[in-house]
């Protein structure tokens, strides 16, 4: 298993190459002028113009802009955004609160799904799972920004048990209702899943060896069921970890979080590519990592699959 | 040729029978209707003695075995009636509590198919040292010292470095071993062999029975073996129950039902086991198809393949004729069929 994730994390150096490339051709090719539009009313001054451009290097052939940013990358100086303020600053105020809230957000799939799907797949049919099975339902039928939106609205606005927009601390008490919007499509997806599994694994030959073997039924459900129908979900939950990510740029603006969503909008917004890029690249690499992560904790649930 | 003596002078408190089945009805209640699967099933296994449950596909042999285990599918199964005697008490009016504790410690059950009877995830050292953990206590290490001694009993070589290896590394006759070694990993009374060696190569199926065979001798157990398949039965079992559709149709020591069958089925099954000696010649098979539990055929299950059909087969239920002390046959006919025999 070394060896391969050796391999792996190799093959990630040209995919990174391929897609940060893009990132920067895509982002400097899209039309307006990034300083045009920078100085009011007024239409900014020639040079003006050419001074930043000079600055930020649009002057320059595309593989030689890509190559300074690479270059700039690998020293861990990513330079001043359009407003000359340091952007690696800026990275790291935003991160932690954004990882913070994926995490969150992780922790709520996981734990609220698989107990939603794991309780209703075992007493399929009954009360309980009529209920879980309609409110997952609710969930997958609403977009994020639409739960989002709504319970904002309740909780922070009608019933006032939150406040409906989150400080600068971003503290995890905070973020526990922006992690469940953000956690909402994932988390219905998940229970699904445990639900089907459990279901499936439940009349399995192997569950009728450990019942026939006098095993207690907790421990028949909770270690040999358990054990196999979690396959699935946590396998689900880390690939998409990657789409969590863009959930949270949504999840952040309704919030108003601080994190990385709340800097990409602004950036866009204000056509600020020095930090579009490196967030950008960013995303795909935490992206890139969670898969590989995945396919090695595949390898740890399943012993049958084989790295090769 | 050799006596066969029933062995029921045993260590068994009730007449010798350790394990009694007793007019056992099960059903399954599914859209397409009801299906009697089991109609009245009684056999019995002592200390010692192999009892082999014989019959075709969806005759009703695995069903019993797993009301048996307390292991069938409820709902759609539902036992509607008979008792099903462990050592005199009916477990199936045991608490499940308690009946959980004769699984493993009292009966226990291997399947035919041991890739999928055992679970893919844990390490079969796990699963075998589970037994001693959960049912006797026994710590981590010691549980995992009796696993490797067990696979070492039912020969799985290298037992010591194989203990933490997964189901799927094993070939299927060793994985057959670790199902035996599982199951009998706490000495159990009787053990339950549903089909052990149907998924098997014809080498691998005599090791497999062969160390069934020793693993009982030496152990005394009860062994019922379900087999469809006469030819494997004769070696090992003592006594046979023929099912049909649902039911035992005769019931015998095993030398008598294979010299002398007292129902046209049993006869049916005999003469279609291949023999060398008739190779080349066209094989009997019994013509027609197996009941349809959801519409039993009227009086005798078997009067529609039945070359000894008479009359009164096709309204008359018959009952299970005692021949002698230890047979018993469902035909109304069975003189003839045991006379037609005989010439
Ligand atoms: N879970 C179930 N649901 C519905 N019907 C079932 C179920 N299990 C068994 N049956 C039915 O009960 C009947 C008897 O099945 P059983 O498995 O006992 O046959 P068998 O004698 O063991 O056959 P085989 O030699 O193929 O294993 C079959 O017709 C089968 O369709
Ligand atoms: S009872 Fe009749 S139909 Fe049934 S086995 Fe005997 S002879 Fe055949
Ligand atoms: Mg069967």
């Amino acid at each position: 298993m070394g060896r391969y994730a050796i391999r792996r994390l190799l093959q990630l150096i040209p995919v990174l190459l391929g897609t940060t490339f893009l990132i920067n051709y895509m982002v400097w090719q899209l039309p307006g002028d990034p300083f045009a539009a920078r100085c009011g009313q007024r239409a900014c001054p020639d040079s003006y113009i050419s001074a930043m451009r000079a600055q930020f290097g649009l002057d320059q052939p595309m593989l030689v802009q890509y190559w300074h940013f690479l270059k700039n990358l690998l020293s861990g100086d990513l330079g001043v955004n359009f407003n000359q303020v340091s952007v690696a600053s800026q990275l790291a105020d935003a991160w932690p609160i954004t990882i913070r809230l994926g995490l969150m957000a992780v922790a709520i799939e996981a734990i609220i799904g698989i107990a939603a799907g794991v309780l209703s797949g075992l007493k399929r049919g009954g009360f309980i799972d009529n209920v879980i099975t309609i409110s997952t339902l609710f969930m997958l039928s609403l977009p994020i920004f639409v739960t989002g939106f709504i319970l904002q609205w309740l909780l922070g606005v009608q019933l006032q048990w939150i406040n409906p927009t989150v400080s600068d601390a971003a503290t995890v008490g905070e973020l526990l209702i922006p992690a469940f919007v953000l956690a909402s499509l994932n988390l219905a997806f998940t229970a699904r899943l445990t639900r089907t599994s459990i279901v499936e694994n439940r009349r399995s030959d192997y569950v009728r060896t450990a019942i026939s073997k006098g095993m207690t039924n907790r421990r028949v459900v909770g270690v040999h069921l358990l054990r196999n129908s979690l396959i699935p979900a946590l396998t689900f939950l880390g690939t998409e970890i990657g789409s969590l990510m863009s959930g949270a740029i949504v999840t952040e603006g309704i919030f108003n979080i601080h994190g990385i969503g709340g800097l990409l909008f602004t950036a866009i917004n204000n056509h600020d590519f020095t930090i579009v890029v490196p967030v950008a690249s960013l995303l795909v690499l935490v992206y890139l990592l969670a898969n590989l992560l995945v396919d090695l904790l595949y390898g740890v649930l399943d012993p049958r699959i084989r790295y090769e | 040729m050799i006596e066969v003596l029933p062995e029921s002078a045993g260590s068994g408190t009730h007449g010798g029978a350790l394990l009694e089945v007793d007019d056992l009805h099960v059903e399954f209640r599914t859209r397409a209707g009801v299906a009697k699967a089991v109609n009245g099933v009684t056999y019995s296994v002592s200390a010692g003695e192999t009892l082999a449950v014989l019959g075709e596909s969806g005759s009703g042999k695995s069903v019993t075995a797993q009301t048996i285990m307390g292991i069938l599918d409820m709902p759609p199964g539902k036992i509607t009636g008979g008792e099903i005697r462990f050592r005199g008490t009916d477990l199936l009016k045991l608490p499940e509590d308690e009946r959980r504790k004769v699984r493993g410690e009292g009966i226990s059950m291997i399947f035919q198919d041991a890739l999928s009877a055992l679970n893919p995830v844990f390490p079969v050292g796990w699963q075998i040292a589970e037994m001693f953990r959960i049912h006797r206590g026994a710590s981590r290490a010691d549980a995992k010292k009796k696993a490797i001694e067990l696979m070492d009993r039912v020969r799985i070589p290298a037992a010591k470095e194989r203990v933490s290896d997964y189901p799927h590394q094993f070939s299927g006759g060793m994985r057959q071993r670790i199902m035996i070694a599982m199951a009998i990993a706490l000495d159990p009374e009787v053990l339950i062999a549903d089909e052990p060696t149907t998924a098997l190569d014809v080498t691998v199926q005599a090791q497999i029975m062969e160390l069934l065979a020793e693993l009982q001798r030496d152990s005394n157990m009860g062994l019922i073996l379900i087999t469809h398949d006469l030819g494997v039965v004769a070696d090992v079992a003592d006594k046979i129950a023929v099912m049909y559709g649902g039911r035992i149709v005769e019931n015998a020591p095993v030398h008598d039902l294979y010299r002398n069958p007292a129902h046209p089925y049993t006869k049916g099954l005999l003469e279609s086991i291949p023999r060398v000696d008739l190779k080349g010649q066209e094989l009997y098979a019994i013509k027609g198809m197996p009941p349809n539990l959801l519409d039993m055929p009227s009086g005798c299950a078997f009067h529609p393949r039945c070359p000894y059909r008479q009359e009164t087969c096709t309204t008359d239920v018959p009952p299970l004729h005692t021949i002698s002390g230890t047979r018993g046959s469902a035909c109304h006919f069975w003189r003839e069929v045991l006379d037609g025999d005989a010439q």
